[in-house]
């Protein structure tokens, strides 16, 4: 058998069943656009949460008394720690003109001189951010010399990253529900689909065709299928996305359109779950065809 | 070629076919005579693995069917051309894309599929319907397209079933005439029939089925 009859098959086969065909990619578009959706919206979702979290993690707060040696040295050891991701000094000065951004009032006119110390803020990375490293960071860090006190708002940082795991956990199974939903959706309109051709799959098996030369016309049906299903539900969702934008619904951290990987992991779910459905539906048809 | 032994065959519905024997070699042109319900269809099913048997061994090109793969049958049918008592014609194709099929599948080039259809189709006086559907035919004419697909590919062997069933006597004599050609080319022709009439005209080997036994094998 030639790729060209298997191409051929493939495209005569989507004009002959056509109604079929619009069907299954209209239930395709319906799943992947859900998919997508929900996909968005924990991302979205995520990024909200992530902008509720504090900018930093703790903030070390130095002594009056100390030099500007000490505070470098400081400085060298927390930068060799592998969990953190960004430290920022804040000098006396700093702090006095946070002071006065935070409390409209300059802390100079109230006293004669600058109380605030200098700090770091530390930010650790996300695999590092667990309470158990941050402690033991905390507790290493109170012991040199330089440092008078370590911040570490344990209360916060628990209750966020408690709903972070929620978040997580919530998220990983609303998805996995929606894919297994989809899955059964489209499985069931791709078994319509194929049942309407079954009169040329049991004419050309009884004219000789193996289970190949049935099964590959019916696999790039499918992978077309998806492909076009795919399309759609990426339109689908960008028109959605730009019709919150516009009426001021909601502002969205995340689109689809700047978000190729996004995109293609749609064509690809559409492409992929479409092809291996319809050649499930024929391996199981062909069960019933000698 | 084709080879039965001891071959039984017991249906839920009661009828038996029972201890069929008989053995056709290459280039034959044999007749499966005998009344609806004798088993003849069921004899050529077995020989298209279509059906297999309760009992015994059916043989077909060397293949055994007992125990033949899946992906052997395809191969055995590419093999055999077989001309159904029901034309199976595929309805929303027109007749040259209905009798292509076998060429296609095969991977024919399409010059090739055309001269092989149109010497076909010339054979059986029906060039003149290869670009209607088989809805617009009449039940002669879809026979002939139906045994047009069966031939296109020169099978070495070729099954057909109640050819001449829906024809009137001219058309039914263009077809025999047609069976009796691929024949003079070679081909194993197996015919399936209740009418006395084609034996009579062009005389071959019988085997005669009645009530599911071989009543009679009588050499030409």
């Amino acid at each position: 058998m030639k790729l060209s009859y298997i191409i051929r098959e493939g495209l005569v086969g989507i004009r002959r069943s056509s109604m079929p065909f619009m069907n299954s990619v209209f239930s395709v578009t319906i799943a992947l656009v859900l998919v997508g959706v929900g996909v968005l919206a924990v991302d979205n979702g995520l990024q909200y949460i992530g902008d509720l979290q504090p900018d930093y993690d703790l903030e070390i707060f130095l002594t009056n008394a100390s030099s500007v040696d000490e505070q470098q040295e400081l400085a060298s050891i927390i930068s060799e720690d592998p969990g953190i991701i960004r430290m920022d000094y804040l000098s006396k000065q700093d702090a006095a003109d946070l002071y006065s951004a935070e409390f409209g009032e300059d802390i100079l006119s109230l006293l004669d001189d600058n109380p605030l110390p200098s700090s770091f803020r530390i930010t650790f990375e996300e695999v590092y951010r667990n309470k158990i490293y941050i402690q033991s960071f905390v507790h290493s860090m109170e012991q040199l010399s330089p440092v008078d006190e370590v911040m570490f708002k344990q209360d916060l940082f628990d209750r966020v990253q408690g709903i972070l795991q929620s978040v997580y956990l919530i998220s990983a199974t609303a998805i996995f529900l929606i894919i297994l939903s989809t899955v059964f959706l489209t499985a069931n309109n791709l078994r319509l689909m194929i049942l309407s051709r079954y009169e040329f799959i049991e004419t050309i098996r009884l004219l000789g065709a193996s289970d190949f030369m049935v099964k590959a016309p019916f696999f790039l049906e499918g992978g077309i299928l998806g492909f076009i299903g795919g399309l759609f539900a990426v339109f689908i969702i960008a028109g959605f996305e730009f019709g919150l934008e516009r009426m001021h619904i909601i502002e969205l951290p995340v689109r689809i359109m700047q978000y190729p990987e996004l995109i293609a992991g749609v064509l690809l779910f559409g492409i992929s779950l479409s092809s291996l459905g319809v050649l499930k539906a024929v391996r199981r048809m062909l069960r019933f065809v000698a | 070629m084709i080879k039965f032994e001891n071959v039984h065959i017991r249906y839920d519905s009661g009828i038996t076919l029972r201890d069929l024997n008989f053995e056709i070699n290459s280039k034959e042109f044999v007749y499966l005579f005998g009344p609806s319900g004798s088993g003849k269809t069921s004899v050529l099913n077995m020989i298209y693995m279509d059906l297999f048997p309760n009992e015994g061994q059916v043989i077909v090109l060397g293949k055994e069917s007992s125990y033949v793969k899946r992906r052997d049958i395809a191969k055995i049918r590419q093999q055999i051309g077989m001309m159904f008592q029901e034309p199976r014609l595929l309805s929303d194709r027109d007749i040259y894309s209905n009798i292509a099929i076998p060429l296609e599948l095969f991977g024919y080039k399409s010059n090739e599929v055309r001269q092989k259809v149109n010497r076909t189709v010339d054979e059986l006086g029906i060039r003149s319907r290869l670009s209607h559907f088989p809805i617009e035919l009449s039940a002669g004419e879809l026979q002939k397209v139906a045994l047009a697909r069966a031939m296109v590919n020169t099978p070495g062997i070729l099954l057909v079933d109640e050819p001449t069933a829906h024809l009137d006597p001219v058309a039914s004599d263009e077809v025999m005439k047609a069976l009796w050609q691929i024949h003079g080319k070679g081909t194993t022709v197996l015919i399936a029939t209740h009418e006395e009439r084609l034996i009579k005209d062009e005389p071959a080997r019988t085997i005669s089925m009645h009530g599911g036994e071989i009543i009679q094998d009588r050499p030409l």
